[in-house]
């Protein structure tokens, strides 16, 4: 993979000026075995072609006696141009004082005429490209301690360099990520994380060495590639799965690939990662597909995403986002009654109409703007207490969504503090929902603020409880007040033993622990019964009502108060 | 027919012009006859017959280059004999050198054919 000037045969453009249609022979004779030859017979004939040139020459051949723009000339000009400094210039002359005077305005050798055998110019030539190549490239640090692979900076700088040269021919960006691999770090341990990054890297360079490309490792466990184009990378990948080293008799490694085929030479090489990075994100989690790849309607998606992200802030201060409530009722009584709600944001746009959360929410908890959205949820929702406190002489407790990012802010308990006394509320009037998966990686530090938060008095809900993979663990670090099931479990109760019997379990874990249960996404008769008889103390879903804004909420108050 | 043979007699070093054409016997003598065309010779005639020496010199100069290059060892040593003249701006009568050099020109020519 080092080699790549070598190994894939591309051939760097020379740039032959002089006046004499018989050196010009000669010279291109020389040359034109290993280089693709040009020739311009005045400095100016040159500059124009220089200028005019894809891919850029990587060397010139200069005479200095001609006419029009002489040969001192034309290396001024090149020197002063920002495109054409960097391409070095051999300068061809007879005259010894001409030698000095060309080094000192930039050329970088001479060739003497009469010329030299041709093996002293080719070598001199071949030697002066590869200087000159390797001069801009040298500064960044160039390899992966770990891995052996270059390091980022090299590698979109080696790619800058190649493309100068390499423009016409179709390239695929790639990008290589491990599912999961903070994982298989903290289960089987940092040297075993490190021989699967290292077997993996060998494996690449291996296989990509073939189709003239380059890799690197960038965070953790990413890869990139830069190759020619393949037409398809079915049996590179499975190459790749079939090899890899079993974490155990039932673990494999799984590997995501997201491809960029055809690289966009106008854009910048960072973006075609970027786009490469994009198809690899979108199957995240779906375990059905270990490839993707980049199209222009992810690249819509991925506009569309920006907007959202640019319009936020703008779309927060017009009070476009806005939190809509949801009843939760207890059920343990003889008829139903409405104990709290749940906050949760809508965006109405006002070119897009009503943007689902689905489209957004995933997106900010992704970039950390999830946080301004849930700092503008907690006071939006503190407000509507306290406005339907005064209203009804009532307390119709909210929850709202903490989010894994807010648990990381230091001023997490003093900004819902701020709110609390904003609104002069108490901390039992504002729940808090945390959703366990969110954490797996980090458990102590969510224990560590949840236990902080519930001694200030906050009541914490644990949301989409049996999902995530430490579920159970959890519960024995962190102590809550309630526990929200998993909406799949009830959405797929009926027809689904499996679930049932998972709903009645988590029940009944929480009747251990002595906290009341939340089912959510309930949307029938049947349900409400199945649950009620389980013991499940709170029900929110469509059965009672759809999430609204909180003009609706307030007849559900009134009837709920109507008894 | 111009052969490598009647350059060598003509006191060419046919060796080193080949090997500058990497043995490419038919491009070396196709520059040869080339050369006995090139208008830097009558370039540099009119120019010294003129008394324009800077003109003259630029024109020597191209010639030497050439010549040097394809090792046309008698006319090449004339054209460094004018060509340095020129350059120092000499003041001389430049006939017989000219002279000289045309007629060798005239014998390359004749031996192309």
């Amino acid at each position: 993979m080092e080699n790549f000037r070598k190994s894939s045969g591309l051939k760097r453009r020379v740039l032959v000026v002089d006046d004499e249609e018989i050196n010009c022979e000669i010279l291109g004779n020389i040359l034109r075995g290993r280089y693709e030859v040009d020739y311009a017979h005045d400095g100016r004939e040159a500059f124009g072609m220089l200028k005019n040139a894809s891919p850029q020459y990587s060397l010139i051949l200069l005479d200095l006696l001609m006419p029009k723009m002489d040969g001192f000339e034309l290396i001024k000009v090149c020197r002063g141009s920002s495109g054409l400094k960097n391409i070095p210039i051999i300068v061809m002359t007879s005259e010894k004082e001409a030698e000095v005077k060309s080094i000192n305005l930039g050329a970088v050798d001479f060739i003497t005429k009469p010329y030299d055998m041709p093996e002293v110019i080719l070598a001199r030539c071949e030697r002066i490209i590869e200087l000159s190549e390797d001069k801009t490239i040298i500064s960044s640090a160039e390899k992966d301690n770990l891995t052996g692979m270059y390091s980022r900076d090299f590698f979109f700088e080696y790619i800058r360099q190649l493309e100068v040269y390499n423009r016409d021919r179709l390239m695929d960006a790639l990008i290589f990520n491990i599912d999961h691999f903070h994982l298989i770090n903290e289960m089987y341990g940092r040297k075993m994380g490190n021989m699967i990054l290292k077997e993996l890297a060998q494996m690449l360079m291996n296989i990509f060495k073939d189709v003239a490309g380059i890799g690197c490792r960038t965070e953790a466990d990413t890869f990139y590639v830069y190759c020619q184009h393949q037409f398809s990378y079915d049996s590179i990948m499975k190459m790749i799965q079939d090899n890899l080293p079993d974490l155990s008799e039932t673990a494999k490694i799984r590997v995501r690939m997201g491809i960029y085929p055809n690289v966009d030479k106008d854009v910048e090489v960072e973006q075609w990662f970027d786009r490469a990075k994009l198809a690899c994100d979108r199957i995240r989690g779906d375990y059905t597909k270990a490839m993707s790849t980049y199209s222009s309607e992810l690249h819509e998606r991925s506009l569309y995403h920006e907007k959202l992200i640019n319009e936020i802030g703008e779309a927060i201060n017009r009070k476009d986002l806005i939190v809509y409530y949801q009843p939760k009722y207890g059920i343990q009584g003889d008829k139903p009654v409405l104990k709290s709600a749940e906050a949760l944001i809508r965006w109405k746009h006002p070119e897009n109409g009503m943007i689902s959360p689905g489209d957004f929410v995933p997106l900010f908890e992704g970039n950390g703007l999830i946080q301004k959205l849930d700092n503008y949820v907690w006071e939006e929702a503190a407000r509507q207490i306290r406005k339907w406190k005064e209203k009804y002489g009532r307390t119709i407790p909210v929850s709202v969504n903490v989010s894994r990012i807010d648990i990381y802010d230091p001023e997490l308990e003093s900004k819902l503090l701020k709110i609390l006394e904003n609104n002069d509320l108490t901390s039992e009037e504002l729940l808090l929902e945390i959703t366990e998966s969110a954490y797996a990686d980090n458990a102590k530090a969510l224990a560590d603020v949840v236990e902080s938060l519930r001694n200030k008095g906050f009541m914490i809900e644990m949301d989409d409880f049996g999902s995530g993979y430490s579920s159970l663990n959890m519960l024995t670090t962190i102590a809550v007040d309630a526990i929200k099931i998993d909406m799949k479990f009830i959405r797929n109760m009926r027809r689904d033993d499996k679930s049932l019997r998972m709903v009645k379990l988590i029940v009944d874990i929480a009747k251990f622990l002595d906290v009341p249960t939340v089912a959510e996404g309930v949307e029938d008769e049947v349900q409400v019964e199945v649950l009620k008889k389980m013991g499940c103390d709170l029900i929110q879903g469509f059965y009672f009502s759809r999430p609204v804004p909180p003009e609706e909420f307030e007849k559900l108050i009134e009837k709920d108060m109507a008894g | 027919m111009l052969t490598v043979d009647d350059l060598k007699n003509f006191g060419a070093d046919t060796d080193t012009g080949l090997a500058r054409c990497m043995g490419n016997e038919g491009l070396y003598l196709r520059l040869v006859r080339s050369l006995c065309d090139d208008p830097s010779f009558d370039k540099l005639t009119e120019a010294v017959e003129a008394g324009a020496l800077k003109e003259g010199f630029e024109a020597a100069h191209s010639l030497k280059g050439v010549l040097g290059n394809l090792s046309l060892t008698p006319i090449y040593d004339k054209v460094v004999e004018i060509t340095e003249h020129l350059r120092n701006e000499t003041e001389m009568d430049y006939k017989p050198l000219i002279g000289d050099l045309n007629s060798l020109r005239n014998d390359l020519k004749k031996l192309c054919g």
